[in-house]
């Protein structure tokens, strides 16, 4: 993808905007890249085609807040989980399916792992991970010492990691057996990545800092500086580089040439005493869009560190933002209820 | 302090106190504002109410070098879910067990910044059990503590004592927590008015405590928990107090479970508040009500504590004379 020629508001001549009636919590597409989902603090789940002027379709689906969104492991909808303890595959055709009641508590994650013939759906209840095939049959339940702060498939789908207190564990998903590698350093995990050759595990933490494990020797690696938490992290998708919300600039750790460990991270896209509050790595090339606290949307390019802005702001925080499977289009949500997709793709 | 910071109540109480009662009366009774309630067991309440959270109490220790700097976790992460429901709360309730300690709960507030972004400690209350409460004093560390952590303490079980007694159980109270505003009860029987938007945290009214009662020298050390209480005449030198207090609750922090202060500050005309939970300080100017006395309080409350030794450190914290 060339920047180089990219048209400097490009909210105003690509975008697609709408208000909605609540603060966006998450958002991401489905795996054909055919539908952008926005779920909102008031339950309701928005769907919109990415392709012509078709109407956004809304779901009333949660009671309570949706705090977690995914895409199906099928090739089209989503994943959806709430306050209220459910876990609901949503379509554009069909009902919302529940697939799971957790019986009071929180479902704060969901992720999944498609691949030719299988897929994987998991969440995180209180203590827990559950475990669903494609069909949404429950394949096992794994236990953690402390809630689930965080869950990640790897790039294989062969493993299954989840953050709490203390650090983090890795679990074979077709292994019978009932431990998984822990992971240990002390304290409050918050939030976790997977390194897409599994080179490494990072989670954020409690005291402004991302700890990382090498997956190999379990060695530590400290990445610390952050003026607030890390709420957002991922690695590019050649996985030489972390990128990460937390500071005023998108932090960048090099997972190359002996990084991250004594080496300094690479900040892009600074915006002096604003704090960047989302990032997303882009599926195919060394982009990053990262969203800030005061609205604006920012791409950078890590290659030449040009950095490109297609929102220079608005009154509230981006809360959510994703990029689709071919790495085309962009959406974002905001805390005041905006929601815009982009379309970056060449023309 | 803004008004669009959620106000946050913990309640804590031994078993069998009337917690559960009180949770309850919050919940049916009819007054008009949303209140989200974190409690630890699922179903205890028999209320069916979507503002109920269901929370583990997972505590932490923070990697600060601060072994006493234990934070909730749970309650991290349920505020910032909370702040994401797009019907906004009057206030949260936060439940603690009966053989809690407090002092997490309260350096939640104190330590994430999301949380301080978004909610502030109004007060922290303890219902006591007037009829069991001595004996529950003699027999648990955590009972005392749970005294000197209150901003309200909640006398219930009144129809269980005599007036004696009951009078009897509050000068107990009083040894161990000479701050904190009783409110006797029969069932829980509260306003709740009385017990919510309280702005404890505010503590001006430190001020508006009789001296003589603070420092009281009679406590009662069997609880191993009292407080001390300094006032000073002459204006606090900024720089000194900070460095002072610094040293102080780096160094008995431990021992000190709560400090609170109101602070006359050279060449400042509003009042400087000051309070600690542990080794945890905040502090902010206030404004000040017209006709207020030019002098400055510090109340302790903790174990161990040495009374000439933090009287000479305070009254050092003063300009020169």
């Amino acid at each position: 993808m060339s920047l180089a020629d990219a048209p400097s508001s490009l909210l105003a001549t690509r975008g697609t905007i709408r208000t909605l009636d609540a603060n966006v919590t998450v958002t991401c597409f489905d795996r054909a890249g055919s539908t952008a989902a926005f779920a909102l603090g008031d339950g309701s789940l928005h769907l919109a085609p990415v392709t012509g002027n078709g109407d956004w379709q809304s779901i009333a689906l949660h009671d309570g807040a949706v705090l977690a969104l995914s895409a199906d492991a099928a090739p089209t909808g989503f994943v959806s989980a709430g306050d209220d303890g459910q876990l609901f595959r949503v379509a554009t055709s069909a009902e919302p399916h529940l697939i799971f009641a957790s019986g009071g508590k929180w479902i704060e994650h969901v992720a999944s792992f498609a691949e030719s013939r299988a897929g994987l759906i998991a969440c995180a209840a209180g203590r827990q991970v559950h475990l669903f095939d494609l069909h949404g049959e429950r394949l096992k339940a794994l236990s953690h010492p402390s809630t689930v702060t965080g869950i990640a498939f790897d790039a294989r789908g062969k493993r299954i990691a989840a953050a709490h207190y203390n650090g983090a564990s890795l679990w074979f998903i077709a292994s019978k057996s009932e431990t998984p590698r822990l992971l240990e350093w002390k304290g409050s995990h918050t939030g976790i990545a997977i390194h897409p050759a599994a080179e490494a595990v990072v989670t954020a933490m409690q005291e402004n800092a991302l700890h990382g494990w090498r997956l190999p020797d379990g060695q530590h690696m400290r990445m610390s500086g952050y003026p607030a938490k890390t709420e957002s992290l991922a690695f590019t998708h050649n996985g030489r580089y972390l990128a990460s919300s937390g500071a005023d600039a998108i932090v960048l750790w090099p997972f190359f040439g002996g990084g991250p460990t004594g080496k300094p991270p690479l900040e892009l896209a600074q915006i002096e005493g604003i704090l960047c509050t989302r990032i997303a790595c882009h599926p195919k090339d060394e982009l990053v869009a990262a969203g800030y606290a005061n609205g604006a949307l920012i791409l950078a390019q890590i290659s030449t560190r040009r950095v490109i802005v297609l929102n220079e702001g608005g009154p509230s925080p981006v809360s959510a933002l994703a990029w689709s499977p071919d790495g085309t289009r962009l959406a974002f949500g905001t805390e005041a209820g905006l929601a815009g997709l982009l379309d970056l793709s060449a023309r | 302090m803004s008004d669009s910071l959620v106000p946050v109540t913990v309640l804590t109480g031994f078993l069998g106190a009337g917690k559960t009662t009180l949770l309850n009366r919050i919940l049916t009774t009819d007054h008009g504002r949303r209140y989200a309630v974190v409690i630890n067991e699922f179903g205890e309440l028999g209320v069916d109410n979507d503002l109920i959270v269901d929370a583990d109490e997972e505590v932490f220790e923070m990697n600060n070098g601060c072994i006493c700097c234990t934070v909730r976790g749970d309650l991290i992460r349920i505020i910032g879910g909370l702040m994401k429901r797009a019907k906004k709360f009057d206030g949260i309730i936060v439940e603690t067990t009966g053989l809690a300690n407090p002092a997490p709960v309260a350096q939640t507030f104190f330590v994430d910044e999301t949380v301080r972004g978004r909610t502030r400690l109004d007060a922290i209350v303890t219902v006591a059990d007037a009829k069991n409460l001595p004996a529950r004093l003699a027999d648990s560390a955590e009972a005392s503590a749970q005294l000197a952590f209150a901003d309200i303490i909640v006398l219930n079980k009144l129809d269980l004592v005599s007036n004696a007694e009951a009078d009897a159980v509050e000068t107990r109270i009083r040894a161990v927590n000479p701050l904190a505003r009783i409110v006797r009860a029969t069932r829980a029987d509260v306003p709740i008015e009385s017990l919510l938007h309280q702005s404890a945290f505010d503590l001006s009214r430190i001020l508006d405590i009789d001296p003589v009662f603070l420092d009281s020298n009679e406590h009662d050390h069997t609880e191993g928990i009292y407080s001390a209480s300094f006032e000073v005449s002459r204006p606090i030198d900024m720089q000194k107090f900070q460095e002072w207090m610094a040293t102080l609750l780096q160094e008995k922090g431990q021992d000190l479970l709560r400090t609170k202060g109101i602070l006359h500050v050279a060449g400042e005309p509003r009042r400087f508040a000051f309070q600690a939970v542990h080794m945890m300080a905040d502090g902010d100017y206030q404004e000040t009500l017209a006709g207020a006395e030019e002098k400055s309080r510090l109340v302790f409350i903790g174990r161990d504590l040495n009374r000439p030794q933090l009287r000479r450190g305070f009254e050092a914290c003063q300009v020169a004379a």
